[in-house]
């Protein structure tokens, strides 16, 4: 049976790690420039926060503006998605399974029936 | 004609099978559990209970409103709270399923609709758990 992956979205992953729910808190309220948040994590590589932050963006939880060579990051959160999109997300994933499931069911041997079945056979 | 009005979400998927057999993984709970829930709870007749249980401990918890064999099946749409679900409260939103035969195969064409619309879902729905979310981990965080 398929796990149901759907009740878990990418803004909840995203956050699953705590110092990634860390980096969040820090750019809540305000542009933080990226050295300055790598700053807060002196046992953290800055490639590692760097990475972070891209996990981050990608779930579109924060917002990244260049300005000079700095890169400022801010809790960006229009990024949450609605309930429709999650239920739209969630039915087409769903329906796709349902397919799977009626077409097995109803054609339980497709590929090697149709193989041997001649085109004009039908069934009683 | 606003940001106000709920959102639809409709979606349409062509099947090779019959309607009959794709009828029954709406209204069979054992056939339900093949593609959606961990389990099922169906009783297929108006006012009759669909509740469907996602193993991560989601509940959707609705009602058959209309059932016309092999054509058409209506029924509300909500969850039980729960962190990782969208805040739609039971009997809040109506899903719509229409099958149609179409030779050997089956067109199903789903309508969800009365879903809370993006600007309220800020607040309803995403916004205000992961919010909570965030309260409970800065709690935990602060209490060392």
């Amino acid at each position: 049976m398929p796990v149901p992956a759907t009740m878990i979205d990418g803004s909840l992953r995203a956050v699953a790690d705590p110092t990634r729910r860390a980096i969040l808190r820090l750019v809540r309220d305000r542009e933080v420039p990226a050295g300055e948040i790598a700053a807060h994590f002196p046992a953290i590589s800055r490639p590692a926060v760097s990475q972070h932050l891209r996990v981050l963006a990608d779930a579109g939880l924060v917002a990244v503006r260049p300005d000079g060579n700095r890169r400022l990051y801010r809790w960006r959160r229009e990024g949450l998605r609605d309930a429709a999109a999650f239920v739209e997300e969630m039915w087409s994933d769903r329906l796709a399974l349902l397919k799977q499931a009626a077409e097995r069911e109803e054609w339980p041997t497709r590929t090697r029936a149709a193989r041997r079945r001649a085109p004009t056979e039908t069934e009683t | 004609m606003s940001d106000v009005e709920p959102s639809v979400v409709e979606q349409t998927v062509r099947i090779h099978a019959r309607p009959e057999t794709v009828w029954r993984y709406w209204t069979d709970p054992a056939r339900m559990c093949d593609w959606w829930g961990a389990a099922a709870d169906l009783d297929p007749q108006p006012g009759g209970t669909c509740v469907v249980e996602m193993g991560g401990g989601g509940v959707m918890r609705g009602q058959y409103v209309e059932l016309v064999p092999h054509e058409r099946i209506v029924f509300t749409f909500g969850w039980d709270p729960h962190a990782d679900a969208p805040d739609i409260a039971p009997g809040s939103t109506v899903v719509e399923v229409t099958l149609t035969a179409d030779g050997d195969d089956t067109i199903l064409a789903l309508r969800h609709t009365g879903l809370p619309p993006a600007a309220a879902a800020e607040h309803r729905a995403g916004w205000s758990h992961f919010l909570a979310l965030l309260a409970a981990v800065t709690r935990e965080d602060t209490t060392a």
